[in-house]
C-alpha cells in the first residue's frame, strides 16, 4: 500500500492505481453507460442502414458553423465516409468502452465526434426556431456532458483493473508488491 | 502473506469480469430492441418519395469572366433603395462609422466587405425627397466597400428628376425603388431610353399598367428583374422540384399568410429622417406624378403605402410575395376569378388600406383554389400551405412536408403524420434579428439563403443574376412574364374589394370583368 500522504506530495502521482472499490465500481459504471451509448446508436444506424444518413442530419444544421456541416451533406462522396465513419466510429467506440479495450485512443474518438454534434446543432440561444427539439438547453447539453463524462473517463482511467486489456497486459504491478 | 497475495490477484482478476454481465445482457436483447426501434426507420422514405437524389441543392453559383462595369442609377432612395444599395456594394459613411469601434470592424462590416464585389458604378441618384438624395450622392463617396479602398470613387450624379436620369449616357441601367404609382411609367420610359431595368416589387400599380410594361419590355429587349428576391431561396427550388417529382399529388388547395400585428407591420412608419422633410425640399408634385392633386401631406408622402392612390395595399405589400413563392413552385399564373372582402377597421387614420382582408383566387384548370388570408392586428406567423393529395408541404425558408393519413400511396410509410415525411432547414443565422416583422421576413425566405456551400443574402444574388444577364445574355429569374403574372393577380384581388365584386380574366383579350 502506498500512503495516501505520498499521493497527495506527489502530484504527477497516477490515481488510477489507487481507486477504492466504490470510486473503481462508479467509474466503471460510467465507462459502460457510455459505451452501452455508443454502441446501441451505432447498431442502430447499421441496422437502419442503407436507409440511415448523415445527410438531412448534417443539412439541417444551424448556427455559425452550419455552412461546413452543410458542404459535407451536399458532397455525395464525401457523405459515404461521413456515414461509415459514424456507424463503425460508434460502434468500435461503443464496443472498446463497454469492455475496456483501447479505450485511450477510442475516448479521445469518441470526443472529436461529439464535438461534431454539438456544433452542428449549437444551443446558443435563438438557433431554433424551426427545429424542435426535446428538451431545453442553453449552451450546455446532452452531447456537452457526455463530453464532459468521457474527459473524466479518460483522466480516471479502468480499463486496465476492470477492462478486457487487464487480460492481456503483464501484472507488473503485483510484481511490484 | 503469500495467500493475501494471491486472494488480491483473485478479486483484482474477478474486477475484470465486471462488464460481462452488461455485455450479456446488451447481447441477449439489444436486436430485439434495434428491430422494434428500427422498423420505422428502415423504411426509406426518401428512395420510396423518389426524392432520395434532389438536384436542387447540388447548384452552383454561377461565374462568369465578363465583369464589365455596368453604371447603375438609383431612383427613389428611401429605405428600400437604401437597403438595394448595400446589396449592390454600397453603403453610407454614417453606417462605416457606426460599425467601427475602437478602431476595430464589426461583424456585420466585416461580413459586408467579404460580399463580392459586383462591378457597379453607382453613378447616379435622384429622389423627390432632397435629403434622400443627398444621402445617396454621400453613399457613393464612401470607398469602405465591397472592391473598394482602392480610391477610385466616382461620386454619383444627383439627378432633379428620373427623366434627366434616363436620357443621360452616363447611366446603363437603373434600379427603381419609388412608390407604385411611378413603378410602371419610370420602368416603360427607362426601357424606351433603353436602360435595363431592376424594378422593385410590387410590378405596377394596375393591370392597365402591366400590360403596357410588359408590351414595352418586351419590343425593347432590355433586360428586366422584378425585385422578388425569394426567387434566390433554396427551400422554393427544392419545394419545385418536390412538386414536380409529384411528391404532394394533386393540388386541391394553396394557402398564402400575413399576420402583423404593430404600427411598423402595418407600413404606418416613421423614419429617421422624415422630420426634416417640408414642402422646401420635397418635389411634391413630381411625387403626385398623374395621381389626384392634394395639398403637400407629409403624412401621404411618408406613408403612401397605405393610401391606395400610391401605394398596392395589403396584396401589392406582401401577398405579391408570397404569391410569387407558391407561383414559382407550381406555376399557378394568373387565376380566372378572384373575390376579396375586408376593411379599413382599425387604422382608419391612416389612408384607406384595409387591414382585414380575405382573397380567393380560383383556378379551375388546375382543380385548386388560392387563398390569401391578410391581417394587421394579429402577429402569429404563418408559412405558406400547399396541400396535395398525397403530401401537404408548410413552406418558407424551410421545408415541412407531411403525409396525409388517407394517402393510398403513403400507406407502407409508419410514420405519424403529425412528423414531417421531409424537412429542410433553409437555417441561416436568424439569432440577430429581433423584431417580429423582421423575423417573419427572414422565414418568409426574403433573408439569406444557402447555396454552393455558403450562406448569401437572397437580394445580393438577385441583383447579381440581374447584372450576369446585362453583361452575358443570361436570363433573370423574375422577368416580365412572371412579374406580369403577380401584377395582374394581386391587382385583380384589389380591383375585387374596392368594387365588392367577383373578377373575371380573360387571358386572351386581358381584359377583366367584374360580376
Amino acid at each position: 500500500m502506498v500512503p495516501v500522504n505520498r499521493i497527495l506530495l506527489n502530484r504527477r502521482a497516477d490515481i488510477s492505481k489507487h481507486y477504492n472499490n466504490m470510486q473503481l465500481f462508479s467509474l466503471t459504471f460510467l465507462r459502460i453507460l457510455v459505451g452501452w451509448h455508443f454502441l446501441y446508436e451505432g447498431l442502430i444506424k447499421l441496422y437502419s442502414s442503407p436507409a440511415w444518413s448523415a445527410q438531412s442530419y448534417l443539412m439541417g444544421s444551424v448556427g455559425p458553423f452550419s455552412p461546413f456541416f452543410k458542404a459535407m451533406a451536399n458532397n455525395p462522396k464525401l457523405l459515404i465516409i461521413i456515414n461509415q465513419i459514424n456507424i463503425w466510429g460508434l460502434i468500435l467506440i461503443g464496443i472498446s468502452l463497454f469492455t475496456g479495450l483501447f479505450t485511450k485512443f477510442f475516448k479521445i474518438f469518441a470526443i472529436a465526434i461529439l464535438l461534431l454534434y454539438y456544433f452542428a446543432y449549437p444551443p446558443f440561444h435563438g438557433l431554433f426556431i424551426n427545429a424542435p427539439v426535446e428538451g431545453s438547453y442553453w449552451i450546455v447539453n446532452k452531447n456537452l456532458i457526455e463530453i464532459a463524462a468521457i474527459i473524466v473517463l479518460f483522466l480516471f482511467p479502468t480499463s486496465h483493473i476492470t477492462g478486457i486489456i487487464r487480460f492481456f497486459q503483464p501484472k507488473t504491478r503485483h510484481h511490484e508488491n | 502473506m503469500k495467500d493475501q497475495g494471491n486472494g488480491v490477484v483473485r478479486r483484482d482478476f474477478l474486477k475484470g469480469l465486471i462488464a460481462i454481465p452488461f455485455l450479456g445482457y446488451f447481447a441477449l436483447r439489444f436486436k430485439k430492441s434495434i428491430e422494434w426501434e428500427a422498423e420505422s426507420r428502415r423504411t426509406d422514405y426518401v428512395s420510396l418519395l423518389g426524392i432520395d437524389s434532389l438536384e436542387a441543392p447540388k447548384q452552383k453559383l454561377p461565374s462568369y469572366s465578363n465583369n464589365s462595369r455596368i453604371r447603375i442609377g438609383l431612383l427613389g432612395h428611401g429605405w428600400r433603395g437604401e437597403q438595394l444599395l448595400q446589396s449592390f456594394g454600397f453603403i453610407h459613411p454614417d453606417m462605416v462609422k457606426q460599425n467601427i469601434v475602437n478602431g476595430k470592424y464589426s461583424d456585420w462590416l466585416k461580413s459586408f466587405l467579404s460580399q463580392g464585389d459586383l462591378f457597379v458604378d453607382f453613378a447616379g441618384v435622384c429622389d423627390t425627397f432632397e435629403v434622400h438624395a443627398q444621402r445617396g450622392y454621400e453613399t457613393s463617396t464612401n470607398d469602405i466597400r465591397p472592391g473598394g479602398g482602392q480610391g477610385k470613387t466616382k461620386a454619383a450624379k444627383i439627378f432633379p428628376t428620373y427623366r434627366e436620369m434616363i436620357e443621360s449616357p452616363d447611366i446603363d441601367a437603373v434600379v427603381i425603388s419609388t412608390p407604385d404609382h411611378w413603378h410602371a411609367q419610370m420602368a416603360i420610359d427607362a426601357a424606351k431610353a433603353g436602360k435595363h431595368v431592376f424594378l422593385e416589387k410590387p410590378m405596377t400599380h394596375s393591370i392597365e399598367e402591366a400590360i403596357d410594361l410588359r408590351n414595352t419590355i418586351k419590343a425593347t429587349g432590355v433586360v428586366f428583374q422584378l425585385g422578388h428576391e425569394n426567387r434566390q431561396q433554396m427551400s422554393f427550388k427544392i419545394a419545385k422540384e418536390l412538386y414536380q417529382k409529384d411528391v404532394l399529388g394533386t393540388v386541391s388547395m394553396v394557402q398564402t399568410f400575413t399576420n402583423r400585428n404593430g404600427l411598423y407591420g402595418a407600413w404606418i412608419r416613421k423614419r429617421k429622417f422624415d422630420d426634416l422633410g417640408n414642402s422646401g425640399n420635397i418635389n411634391w408634385k413630381e411625387f403626385l406624378g398623374n395621381t389626384p392633386w392634394y395639398e403637400f401631406d407629409p403624412k401621404r408622402y411618408f406613408n403612401w403605402h397605405r393610401f391606395s392612390e400610391y401605394g398596392t395595399g395589403f396584396t401589392g405589400n406582401d401577398f405579391s410575395h408570397q404569391y410569387d413563392c407558391v407561383n414559382q413552385v407550381l406555376d399557378l399564373g394568373i387565376p380566372e376569378s378572384v373575390v376579396a372582402t375586408g376593411g379599413q377597421f382599425y387604422y382608419k387614420n391612416h389612408g384607406d388600406m384595409p387591414d382585414v382582408l380575405n382573397a380567393i383566387f380560383n383556378y379551375p384548370k388546375r382543380g385548386l383554389n388560392m387563398t390569401y388570408d391578410g391581417n394587421l392586428k394579429n402577429g402569429i406567423y404563418r408559412e405558406n400551405y400547399i396541400m396535395g393529395s398525397n403530401a401537404a408541404m408548410h413552406l418558407d425558408l424551410g421545408i415541412r412536408l407531411y403525409k396525409d393519413d388517407y394517402s393510398e400511396r403513403y400507406k407502407n410509410i409508419k410514420i405519424d403524420s403529425t412528423e414531417p415525411l421531409y424537412m429542410y432547414n433553409g437555417g441561416t443565422d436568424v439569432d440577430a434579428i429581433s423584431s417580429a416583422t423582421s423575423r417573419a421576413y427572414i422565414r418568409g425566405g426574403y433573408g439569406a439563403t444557402y447555396i454552393d456551400g455558403k450562406v448569401i443574402d437572397a437580394t445580393y444574388l438577385h441583383i447579381k443574376e440581374w447584372l450576369d444577364a446585362i453583361r452575358n445574355g443570361t436570363g433573370t429569374s423574375c422577368n416580365i412574364d412572371e412579374g406580369f403574372e403577380e401584377s395582374v393577380t394581386f391587382n385583380m384581388a384589389n380591383l375585387s374589394y374596392v368594387n365588392k365584386k367577383q373578377v373575371l380574366w380573360d387571358p386572351v383579350t386581358e381584359k377583366i370583368t367584374l360580376i
